[in-house]
């Protein structure tokens, strides 16, 4: 057994197909252990489908490598968190953490937003002070704002802790006292006059990252940003817990964001283990049981074999999506409903198949010699016929496995997919109802679109390549 | 008589498909409480129109909603809602197989209805045009480079064929389609987004149906790229196969035309064989035609079916997942018709 299975494997790897499949296999596999093992499980309902988690990410914004290719560059998104400050100063009257966020601006365009989030705040006597400063590429220093946490309640006694159930986000875009500190910034260096609300309406990020013309128009300001949060602590055990800058941008990371602002690398990362898990589970259970079944049908016969044969001609002769897409609808959307209806509806063909082969093998002579000393049915399905035919048992779950994968794509593009977890069909199906096809976010639809493939295609190599080994013609001839 | 026999036996079988198919629906709808909800909503729907009829006649409102209560008792037990589930089977399939399935909630027939079998059957004919053509295309695509692989076999187009045909295998249909109109309907502005004619759509007919063409070539293109490559393949395999045979050796040693031993020798006994591929593939057509419907807005029932999901319409999914598994037992039988014509052997 042992002997042989070496064989096949080396008739197997002898094909380029085949070693393509497996090293792909591989990488798959790779991809999606680590998703599983570094992503809380929960990931779907906690972030991907949790509009305020993204509230911070640009909408609709492409890679940022797009740079590369446009002669305007973009700018980019970013999202800089400090859990620590990065300075301590200390004063008579306290310390002041310095939280120090660099920024190297080299796009065409200035960003389109600017917020700062404060979270986890804890103090014992006075409120703390928040300040956000900019320094600009041309030394200029602005103090955009000051934030003075709520003064304690009637009643309250320290420790004093604020916004440790919802961040405090502070938007500098639209806040009108940032406006007027803009406002007596541009006539003090510029000597440009601007009403604060003209500055609201152009922007209150545009002017911080543009030096004003002679026109009001404003032109961007390359070079590296210093914004620094200074906060002023009165006791020392006050504590604060996460600072958080973003610089909004129209680029964003690797795979860009969906019109929710969702980081598509993630929902993308995340869907390998869920369409593998798809694949392979459904594809194994439909495989073990449509075996099962036709090794029964084949070997017993009679009554049995009738009634396993007229019910897969009976399922064989459903239209499979209708139907799917019926129960899918009635019975909820779930993903063990979904491989159980896929198991359910996929036996057939395979136990057809075995059937026929076993026929053959149970007039063969072995058959009949473990018959006449007496072997057991069972004994004999176990160890006489399975074995036979599990090769090409093994490469019909291989050749299976790609469409369950579509299916399940299909049926989550509809959007029948299981709501608590993203999958690379439910990502395109978004993309779809929302109309990212009709305006071109390609980076929306094509990387889905390539993975469904590209994890299809190697089952697909791995069975071209087992081909050789199962074919029951060529092993017979040895 | 052996054609007869074998043609009703085939149609019994299927028959008994579709009445099955039913019946587990209808287990399904009554286990989880569905057809319930379906029958109130029928039952509310008379009381509602009774209710305005007799509240001219009725002046007293307590005696209005004791005739009304009376009615509406009448009608929970002509529905059979006063009956578990598992007892009114027989019926809620009788209603099923004949559509009566009432009023979908918010979907509507192009002129405003929102009776559900108007509604699907409406729309019927544009899926069989849409699939219709496609398979004619794929059929005659594939017949034509399948017989002329099959005679170079191990040339480039042979080797290019079979890759193609196990990609094809990997790729989902409905996502060529996206592409096409993301390439070709939003790049290049060749071809519309989608649907069946322009808005709003010429008045002259001979326009009108350059437009539905103009409009068909995207979607039809999508179900032959999905459809086609396992057509040459399969045609280029069952040619090859009958092209070796003994009697095909003969008839080129007599000397008979190349032209007359492809026709007559070789396409002749291999058409039935190809054709019972076709007719496995039919459910993969049906599948390929709801989503490719669905993605180009073609007015279909595929498109229906995204439609009534998204707006939760349960009666128009009922209906559809009927008329799918009727349109597909049809379909079948037609194929099956043709095969037995086609091969005189299968009539014993």
């Amino acid at each position: 057994m042992l002997v042989r299975f070496r064989e096949a494997f080396q008739e197997f790897w002898r094909l380029k197909v085949s070693k393509v499949g497996v090293v792909f296999l591989m990488i798959l596999v790779f991809l999606s252990v680590y998703v599983v093992t570094s992503y809380p499980l929960d990931f779907g309902v906690r972030y991907w489908n949790n509009p305020a988690y993204w509230a911070d990410y640009p909408k609709s914004a492409p890679p940022s490598w797009v740079n590369y290719f446009s002669d305007q560059k973009l700018p980019e998104h970013h999202v800089f968190i400090y859990n620590k400050p990065s300075d301590i100063i200390s004063t008579e009257s306290g310390r002041t953490l310095l939280y120090v966020f660099r920024l190297d601006f080299q796009a065409d365009k200035s960003p389109t937003f600017i917020s700062f989030t404060l979270e986890n705040l804890t103090y014992y006597s006075d409120p703390l002070v928040a300040r956000l400063n900019v320094t600009r590429p041309d030394g200029k220093n602005i103090e955009l704002y000051r934030y003075i946490a709520p003064a304690p309640y009637a009643g309250e006694s320290p420790p004093y802790k604020r916004f440790y159930d919802s961040p405090k986000r502070i938007s500098i875009t639209g806040d009108i006292s940032v406006a007027s500190v803009l406002a007596r910034f541009l006539l003090r260096e510029y000597n440009v006059s601007i009403k604060p609300s003209e500055i609201n309406s152009i922007g209150q990020h545009t002017i911080v990252f543009s030096i004003p013309g002679p026109d009001k128009e404003f032109y961007v300001l390359k070079g590296e940003y210093i914004f620094m949060v200074s906060i002023n602590t009165y006791d020392s055990r006050d504590y604060v817990g996460e600072v958080k800058l973003v610089i909004g941008g129209n680029v964003y990371g690797f795979m860009g964001t969906d019109s929710l602002g969702r980081d598509l690398s993630i929902g993308l990362l995340f869907g390998f283990p869920i369409a593998l898990f798809i694949g392979i589970v459904t594809s194994t259970i439909t495989t073990l049981l449509g075996a099962g079944l036709g090794i029964v049908g084949g070997y017993v016969g009679g009554k049995v074999d009738e009634v396993i044969q007229r019910a897969a001609d009976f399922v064989n002769n459903i239209p499979l999506l209708p139907l799917l897409i019926f129960l899918a609808f009635i019975l909820g959307q779930n993903m063990w409903i979904l491989v159980f209806l896929l198991v359910a509806f996929g036996w057939p063909t395979l136990t057809i198949i075995v059937r026929s082969m076993v026929l053959q093998l149970k007039s063969s002579q072995f058959i009949e010699a473990a018959i006449s000393l007496g072997a057991p049915r069972l004994w004999i399905m176990f160890r006489h016929i399975f074995p036979q035919v599990a090769p090409f048992i093994f490469a019909q779950l291989i050749f299976f496995t790609p469409t369950f994968i579509l299916l399940e794509a299909a049926l989550s593009f509809l959007g029948l997919g299981d709501p608590t977890m993203p999958t690379w069909g439910q990502i395109l199906e978004y993309g779809f109802r929302s109309g990212g096809i009709y305006v071109g976010l390609w980076w929306w639809i094509i990387p889905p679109g390539l993975l469904i493939i590209w994890t299809a295609i190697t089952f697909v190599l791995i069975a071209l390549g087992m081909e050789p080994v199962v074919n029951p013609r060529l092993r017979r001839m040895k | 008589m052996g054609l007869a026999r074998t043609l009703s036996m085939r149609a019994l079988t299927l028959v008994a498909v579709l009445v099955l198919v039913v019946f587990f629906m209808v287990i399904i709808l009554g286990a989880t409480g569905t057809s319930d909800k379906i029958l109130q909503a029928m039952v509310n729907e008379e009381v509602m129109m009774l209710r305005q009829s007799l509240a001219k006649t009725i002046k007293d409102p307590q005696e209005l909603e004791r005739v009304i209560n009376i009615r509406k008792q009448e009608l929970m037990e002509f529905y059979g809602l006063t009956k578990p589930w598992y007892v009114r089977l027989p019926d809620m399939a009788w209603r099923v197989l004949t559509l009566d399935l009432g009023k979908a909630r918010t979907l509507k027939t192009f002129a405003g209805g929102n009776k559900v079998s108007d509604i699907v059957i409406e729309r019927l004919t544009n899926t069989i045009i849409l699939v219709t053509s496609a398979t004619i295309i794929s059929a005659l695509i594939g017949l034509v480079l399948g017989v002329r692989i099959a005679t170079k076999v191990g040339g480039i187009l042979d080797r290019i064929s079979s890759y193609m045909s196990a990609i094809s295998y990997a790729i989902p249909t409905w996502w060529i389609g996206i592409i096409l109109i993301m390439v070709f309907s939003f790049l290049l502005k060749l071809f519309p987004f989608g649907g069946l004619y322009s808005a709003p759509p010429p008045s002259d007919p001979y326009l009108r149906f350059l437009d539905l063409l103009w409009h068909s070539v995207l979607p039809v293109t999508t179900l032959v790229i999905a459809s086609v490559g396992v057509w040459i393949y399969t045609t280029r395999t069952i040619v090859l196969n009958t092209a070796q045979e003994d009697f095909v050796n003969a008839a080129r040693a007599r000397g008979l035309p190349e032209e007359l031993v492809r026709r007559r020798y070789i396409m002749r006994v291999a058409a039935p064989p190809i054709l019972t591929n076709v007719i496995l593939g039919l459910a993969t057509s049906i599948s390929g035609a709801i989503l490719t419907e669905t993605v180009f807005n073609w007015p279909g029932l595929g498109r229906l079916f995204y439609d009534a999901v998204l707006v939760m319409d349960e009666v128009v999914v009922i209906a559809l997942t009927y008329i799918f598994t009727l349109v597909y037992v049809v379909a079948r039988f037609l194929l099956e018709v043709l095969y037995v014509t086609l091969d005189p052997r299968v009539r014993y």
